[in-house]
């Protein structure tokens, strides 16, 4: 009976690459295409409906507003990853924090539209989300007073909806984790440097600059990592791949020989001409539009926002009386907790469910 | 709707909440099912807007790490969704742990039970640290176990990743009784061998059936282990002298294993003296436990199905049987919920549930040829 159990001892399964198994590798990689695609779905849903709320309020009136494009809102999200970077540094958070928050921050505009939720607060409740996720957290109260005109509402408000477009997803891969790695691993090839400190400071330079592009949504962190170390030290990059994948080896490898050449090119132009923060003069005119263009149901205390609390008030209050109803006629019945009825109707039992809290 | 709403309310209706079944230090748990499937599951719900610096770390840990681990041996997180302020986990649905199953004295542990419990231990925990996860809560109460059988690890609420090393951590860590010497004198940079001290005290307590290093205080605890082990030298421990919050606990004597564990065999007390070496850099890692010569000695583990399994959960199933029927004291309706599996962990076997461990018990010797 236990014969199963004899033949296969308690040894663990072969080692299967830890990043593959990771939501990362499975749910936040795009490629180029796909990036544009989403963001301009997006924002033509998000201009539909705004167009349509204006429209409710005051027929007419959407058609002059100028809504932001799907470019238009990218750049203001990278302004505010440069402003990730910018509090990391006055609060000397680690790198990992600020790597981490400034993936949650792209992560949640493919999602969402800078037109729905301005990416100021969603900025802070990234980093501060992040803190928490990498296991550097400081109190809310800490982080709010530190920063001008925050309040700790700013960043809770936002916390839940935060977390809910990651996926609940909160681990994130590196490239400047990887780098470290393949760096110890350099010094094992004949040209390297005694000292690689330097190297590695140089390429992770190129590193903090690709968090400015779409890199880590497209490519995986071992690959920016080796673009990064190839602009800094083409020629030991160039030796390091050669070691890994002799150009006999099967092209079975993800990172196959033939591939590789055109990724890493691909990386690092994405770095040279991505890589630099936004323009502040063009950042500023967007965000100028943004204020008229953005979606008044999200605007706390607008009319349409009022109008929509309401509804959703509406919509709970009639729940809670169908549920108490439905209770009273289970009572009514002789049977409150009657096994018939938990079958037929299971919402029925659920009495210390949370419509409540 | 928000596409993101949207889908949070696609994922809320997947799942189907029943019953409570379970209070934590921080969350309510039900009993649930999938809606398409009727699977039973587990519904751990966190109120969120409690805390003061919004999502709690427990739960940001749990479901970061259970996120990407999946493994027959850890607990696994099918879904997570927000309903109002609440955060909700689905999780696999399991029936007991290993401190209840410890703590019935109906049932019989053969070696071979044992052998399954620490292999299927090691093999989730081997799982963690290959991702370089450290779980630091290691204790029965957080092995759980399915209806097949299957060990779960569970909770993963103080995990924490260690791939960075040289990496300062917190030592207040671990249940106490399961904590390693290192972490109650302070250390502050420790590895994976915190997890495997823990398993070599659960190992010990599944052989005694009373937990092994009862410590009555931290202080207590460090006297506790090195009365049973032995006050570690110099040479034994390099350098422990100098960890943060050592003090001279006095000079015990070395006892052998063998005079507690009397039954035990040789692999056994080797394997259980490598999880609890002071040194925590020459304590055996969990890849190196799979490969011991314990688990591929005679007898071999038994099968997971083929286990001890608990009678106070039997005895749970049958009050949530008649749970519809009765009317439980006459406080309405939040009591019900409370008498099921709440109080899971003090509930003692029923008259009934005992001739139905016995059954079990004959069963078992049955199954069981190599013993
Ligand atoms: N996956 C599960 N399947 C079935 N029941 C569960 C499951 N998880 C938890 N429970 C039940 O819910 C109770 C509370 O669980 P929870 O994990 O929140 O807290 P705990 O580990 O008991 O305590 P603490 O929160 O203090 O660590 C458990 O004691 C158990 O009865």
């Amino acid at each position: 009976m236990a014969a199963e159990t004899v033949a296969s001892p308690p040894v663990p399964p072969p080692k299967q690459p830890l990043y593959e198994a990771s939501t990362q590798f499975r749910n936040w990689r795009y490629s180029p295409e796909q990036l544009s695609a989403i963001r301009a779905s997006l924002n033509a849903a998000a201009v539909a409906v705004i167009r349509q709320t204006f429209e409710v309020e005051e027929p007419g009136s959407s058609s002059i507003v100028s809504f932001l494009t799907p470019d238009e809102e990218l750049l203001l999200v990278k302004l505010y990853v440069t402003k990730i970077t910018q509090l990391c540094g006055l609060f000397r958070f680690p790198e990992e924090v600020e790597a981490t928050a400034i993936t949650y921050l792209k992560r949640f505009y493919l999602r969402n539209t800078v037109m729905d939720w301005h990416p100021k607060n969603v900025m802070l409740t990234a980093l501060f989300l992040a803190t928490k996720t990498t296991n550097n957290p400081i109190s809310l109260e800490t982080y709010t007073t530190h920063i001008p005109k925050t309040a700790p509402s700013d960043v809770l408000d936002l916390e839940f909806l935060v977390a809910q477009s990651l996926g609940f997803e909160f681990a994130v891969w590196h490239a400047h984790r990887a780098l470290w790695g393949l760096c110890l691993d350099i010094q094992n090839l004949p040209d390297c440097p005694s000292d690689t400190r330097e190297l590695y400071d140089a390429a992770l330079k190129h590193i903090r600059t690709s968090r400015l592009t779409d890199a880590e949504l497209i490519y995986t962190p071992a690959q920016i990592a080796l673009a990064a170390l190839s602009l800094a030290a083409p020629e030991l990059a160039h030796q390091w791949s050669i070691s890994k994948m002799p150009p006999d080896a099967p092209h079975t490898s993800r990172l196959s020989a033939e591939t590789l050449p055109s990724i890493m090119d691909a990386i690092k132009s994405l770095i040279t001409s991505s890589g630099h923060p936004p323009n502040i003069d063009s950042v500023r005119e967007v965000d100028r539009r943004l204020k008229l263009c953005k979606n008044p149901e999200k605007v706390v205390g607008s009319q349409a926002y009022l109008a929509k609390k309401a509804e959703q008030e509406k919509k709970a209050e009639e729940k809670r009386n169908k549920k108490a109803v439905a209770v009273e006629q289970a009572i009514a019945d002789g049977d409150p907790f009657g096994n018939e009825l938990a079958e037929r109707r299971p919402g029925l039992v659920d009495y210390d469910d949370d419509d409540d809290d | 709707m928000d596409a993101v709403e949207k889908a949070n309310a696609e994922r809320q209706k997947r799942w189907v909440k029943d019953q409570k079944v379970g209070e934590g230090t921080y969350a309510v748990v039900y009993r649930g099912r999938e809606a398409a499937t009727g699977r039973k599951v587990a519904i751990k719900k966190i109120k969120v807007g409690q805390f003061k610096d919004g999502l709690d770390m427990s739960a940001i840990r749990e479901v970061k790490y259970l996120r990407e681990l999946h493994h027959q041996n850890v607990i696994e997180l099918l879904d997570v969704f927000s309903s109002k302020t609440n955060l909700n986990l689905v999780l696999e649905f399991l029936d007991s742990d290993l401190e209840m199953i410890i703590k019935d004295r109906s049932l019989v542990f053969l070696p071979a039970d044992i052998k399954s419990w620490m292999a299927m231990t090691f093999r989730g925990l081997e799982f963690c640290h290959r991702n370089w996860i450290l779980h630091r809560d290691l204790k029965p109460n957080n092995l759980l176990v399915a209806s097949d059988g299957q060990l779960k690890i569970a909770d993963f609420g103080l995990a924490r990743d260690f791939a960075d090393p040289g990496y300062k951590m917190t030592c207040q860590v671990i249940t106490r009784w399961y904590r390693p010497p290192e972490l109650l004198f302070g250390s502050r940079y420790y590895s994976s061998a915190v997890d495997i001290w823990s398993v070599g005290t659960i190992f010990a307590e599944l052989m005694l059936r009373i937990p092994y290093l009862p410590g009555e205080s931290d202080m207590d605890q460090l006297k506790t282990i090195f009365r049973a082990l032995g006050t570690p030298t110099e040479e034994e421990w390099p350098g422990h002298t100098k960890l943060p919050d050592y003090v001279p606990m006095g000079l015990f004597p070395k006892t052998p294993l063998r005079d507690l564990f009397t039954a035990a065999s040789a692999d056994t007390l080797n394997l259980l003296s490598k999880c609890l070496i002071y040194e925590p850099r020459k304590r055996i890692t969990a890849r190196e436990a799979l490969h011991h010569s314990y688990f591929t000695a005679l007898p071999y583990p038994s099968h997971p199905s083929k286990l001890p399994k608990c009678t106070t959960q039997l005895a749970a199933h049958a009050l949530e049987e008649v749970d519809g029927n009765v009317t439980m004291d006459s406080t309405g309706p939040g009591v019900k919920a409370k008498n099921g599996r709440l109080k899971r962990k003090l509930s003692s076997p029923s008259d009934d549930s005992k001739t139905r461990s016995i059954a079990r018990r004959l069963d078992f010797t049955k199954h069981t040829p190599h013993s």
